[in-house]
């Protein structure tokens, strides 16, 4: 682990090192406008930290040295005076922002930390509730529909989806039911931590609405028939899909009112013709949850405060979704081809024979075992939700470390640049180590002695 | 036995051709091949489909044809290649010669069209516009789509973002970005750079793992391992930001971005033909190569590596999807190309102050979108036809 990480460092130190001009003639020309006792002062800075002057070894070992927590002091005349253990690393400073680089890394890392940490459990739940019920319908209607959807959804760009969430969903010209950026509002940072009702006659209210709500949608989904269900569903998406055109804004949109309410109509209808009960029940309850919600909103009074967290999810909403399609259709096939070859494997079949019934068969024995290839690929998940989230940061404007990425590069913001790549890195080997010992627990024959 | 038995119908198929044609006959690789090649004819012809200049036209002093003769060394290697592939393809020859007469004619024509075309260097694209107007041409002939990608309508004055059709004596298709250039010209002209990014950074991707990966594989022991931390430690570090360092060093060019995502890109590569090499190192016709005293390369590349191509096929497809999402997603971000059309940069355009610009985002999105899925597709079909435990899960 340490010996990769030295690695990363080599390899990120031999790309600034023959990048052409360097970092002494970038200073120059950025510090143009200085007066003169800065622009020694940012030579001379330099000149500490690179030793410029010496051969590129010699510098790689000294930005090691100032980068690595351990390490060697250096006194006044620039000579090593000591080895400290505690002397803690120096990331440098940041051109852009004029302050340490640590300091804008501990600002920013938390924010991408959280959309990765969000996204991943969505992506594990939906993956594997998809992947499973493929694998066990083999050449089934259900198998081959998520099979290609979910290949289609690999393949759309994150931009695209950011770009078309951001449009339709955030801007003004169409439904603007979504902040366009930030993590929170301005006002929000005023509020209190959870939502406050203005009264407990509201609070009651909402309560009903969502009870009801939900209880009709699951006494649809599970007592139903599947003709009433997708008849029933899709009128409503119809209606919905009425309520949404008569939200737009502009007029440019001629067929709007025939579109939508079709699209809206035929989505929640394929729901209703689903024949897979969890995603169903999942899928109708939220209907359920959101036309509850919905429909007893007008009755509640003025006073009510959505509170920090309520903000925040609802900021968060759209970048997630944008970060976690793409990894939970990858797993999905992942978890249908693991599924599938544990599901014709010789000790599913003796689990069959001793007489134990399909389900324990599937969640008990070959669940378990395929769950491994999941895990491994947790740590390559990883690296895919950090690229991820420099392409979403930049959409939906989230101060977080992709956004800074990005900047730090079209500034040529060299130490920042360096620094986030070694962070990035670190985070990485930090998701194998936790995969492989997430590994070790999900598998007893694997020890690690 | 000293008799021959000749090949009968229905004797064993080459391996090869047993890929090939279970691929084909899978409907979600016919698809994807089929965009594939719609693009490669796109990519080939852009200058005749999108153009500013004329076909032909009809001056005074006889016919001209300003198109003709502003085409480039690029344009012209290109449809020099495209002909050369497709006569050479009914050829009964090896695979190899036609490689290599392909490469001769690629070169020749470049350093041809180098030093003989004289495309000129400064193009007023109003120019043609504006010679139609005031009578210059008596007639002429125009692309399907006549608009250059770069040609930024100067003449129609203040142009900026339109949406399709909306824009009266002129036809956008796909409507205008916001220079005010034609959205379906430019990206007619960046399939070129979609399709060269995904295959040459693949290419350069490909030759480096396979070398890395095939020494590693046949030396085994310390080399393995060190070559096993090169690869973790490229893998250690997300590909984007990686990506983002080298751009932030090294600039912008469109064979620069090639060099830097086929450099970045090859440790799946590696860890893939190490592992078969391992495999097939202690096997009896590589330990009878090596016995004859075959010299390295030989033993890696003639015996070895054929024995490891199919599956390698199958990461290469996947491979070039996310080269080409590489490369949108770079130029989407803004460190892309400058001025040269692209999906990703005109995706960009799509949010811009806060109003969104459906066509903007749509188009050069669908793009995008077909085009990686037409990949994964060909992988995917790929991978199930070099599977052998999938194979026999199905019969």
């Amino acid at each position: 682990m340490v010996p990769t990480l030295v690695g990363i460092t080599v390899v990120v130190f031999a790309i600034m090192a023959a990048s052409p001009g360097g970092i002494s003639s970038q200073a120059l020309v950025e510090g143009q406008n200085l007066e003169p006792q800065a622009k020694k002062a940012l030579m001379e800075y330099y000149n500490r930290r690179y030793g410029l002057d010496d051969p590129p070894p010699i510098q790689y070992l000294r930005w090691l040295n100032n980068v690595s927590p351990i390490g060697f002091t250096f006194n006044e005349a620039n000579e090593i005076s000591g080895f400290s253990l505690l002397k803690g690393s120096d990331l440098g400073e940041s051109f852009r922002y004029g302050r340490p680089v640590a300091g804008l890394l501990a600002d920013r890392v938390p924010i991408t930390l959280l959309l990765n940490l969000l996204s991943l459990p969505l992506i594990y739940v939906i993956a594997i509730s998809i992947g499973v019920r493929a694998a066990t319908q083999r050449g089934q209607a259900f198998d081959v529909g998520s099979s290609v959807i979910m290949l289609a959804l690999w393949s759309v760009p994150t931009m695209l989806t950011g770009v078309l969430l951001i449009g339709f969903f955030a801007s003004d010209q169409y439904w603007h039911w979504f902040p366009t950026a930030g993590l929170s509002e301005r006002e929000a940072l005023d509020m209190p931590f959870l939502p406050h009702w203005g009264s407990a006659h509201d609070v009651l209210i909402l309560f009903a609405g969502v009870a009801g709500g939900v209880v009709l949608a699951l006494l649809l989904s599970r007592r139903g028939g599947r003709a009433l269900r997708s008849v029933t569903l899709a009128l409503l998406g119809g209606w919905a899909g009425y309520l949404m055109s008569a939200q737009l804004p502009g007029a440019d949109w001629q067929a709007a009112p025939l579109l939508l309410p079709a699209l809206g109509a035929a989505v929640l209808g394929g729901i209703g013709l689903l024949e897979y009960p969890g995603l169903r029940d999942a899928a109708i309850a939220s209907i359920g949850l959101v036309t509850g919600i919905l429909a007893v909103t007008p009755l509640m009074e003025e006073a009510f405060v959505r509170g920090f967290l309520l903000d925040r999810l609802w900021h968060l909403a759209l970048p997630v979704i944008c970060l976690s399609y793409s990894g939970f259709a990858f797993l999905s096939r992942l978890t249908r081809s693991a599924v599938l070859e544990n599901l014709l494997s010789d000790y599913a079949r003796t689990a069959r024979a001793k007489g134990a019934p399909e389900s324990l068969v599937l969640w008990r024995h070959v669940f378990r075992n395929s769950l491994l290839p999941l895990i491994t690929v947790a740590a390559t998940l990883l690296p895919g939700l950090l690229m991820g989230s420099v392409i979403v940061e930049s959409i939906f404007s989230i101060d977080g470390m992709g956004k800074l990425a990005v900047e730090a590069v079209k500034d040529r913001d060299s130490e920042l640049v360096l620094s986030i790549t070694l962070i990035s890195g670190l985070l990485n080997l930090a998701g194998y180590l936790i995969a492989d010992l997430a590994y070790a627990l999900a598998d007893p024959r694997v020890s690690y002695e | 036995m000293s008799e021959v038995r000749q090949p009968a119908r229905g004797a064993p198929r080459s391996y090869t051709r047993q890929v090939l044609v279970e691929v084909l006959s899978r409907w979600g690789a016919r698809l994807g091949l089929a965009w594939i090649a719609v693009l490669i004819v796109l990519a080939v012809f852009a200058p005749f489909l999108a153009n500013s200049r004329p076909l032909l036209a009809a001056t005074a002093s006889g016919l001209v044809t300003p198109l003709i003769a502003d085409l480039t060394a690029v344009d012209v290697t290109l449809l020099v290649v495209f002909f050369a592939s497709l006569a050479l393809l009914p050829l009964r020859l090896r695979v190899r010669s036609k490689l290599g007469i392909l490469a001769g004619v690629i070169v020749l024509t470049a350093v041809a069209g180098q030093a003989l075309l004289t495309p000129s260097q400064i193009v007023v694209h109003q120019q043609y516009r504006e010679a139609e107007a005031t009578g210059e041409y008596r007639w002429a002939i125009y692309p399907p789509i006549p608009y250059s990608p770069k040609d930024y309508l100067r003449d129609f004055g203040d142009t900026g973002l339109e949406p399709p059709l909306a824009a009266s004596g002129r036809s956008h298709w796909f409507g205008t970005d916001k220079h005010g250039a034609d959205v379906l010209s430019r990206m007619i002209h960046a399939s070129r750079i979609a399709l060269g990014i995904g295959l040459v950074a693949t290419g350069i991707a490909l030759g480096i793992g396979v070398i890395i990966g095939g020494l590693m594989g046949y030396f085994a022991g310390v080399v393995d391992i060190l070559g096993m931390r090169l690869v973790e430690i490229f893998e250690a570090i997300p590909l984007l930001f990686l990506l983002l360092t080298f751009v932030a060093f090294f600039g912008r060019s469109l064979y620069l971005m090639m060099v830097i995502i086929g450099i970045t890109s090859w440790p799946g590569y590696a860890r893939y033909i190490r592992a078969e090499f391992l495999k097939l190192r202690q096997q009896e016709f590589v330990q009878a190569a090596i016995a004859c005293g075959l010299p390295l390369h030989s033993v890696l590349f003639r015996h070895m590596l054929p024995n490891g191509l199919a599956p390698l096929l199958v990461t290469a497809s996947f491979g070039v999807a996310s080269a080409i999402l590489a490369e949108t997603t770079l130029s989407f971000l803004g460190l892309g190309l400058v001025d040269d059309p692209s999906w990703g940069q005109m995706l960009n355009q799509a949010v811009q102050s806060s109003t969104f610009n459906w066509w903007m985002a749509a188009f050069p999105g669908g793009a995008i979108f077909l085009t990686v899925f037409g990949y994964n597709l060909v992988g995917e079909a790929l991978r199930d036809a070099v599977d052998p435990y999938l194979k026999k899960a199905a019969a």
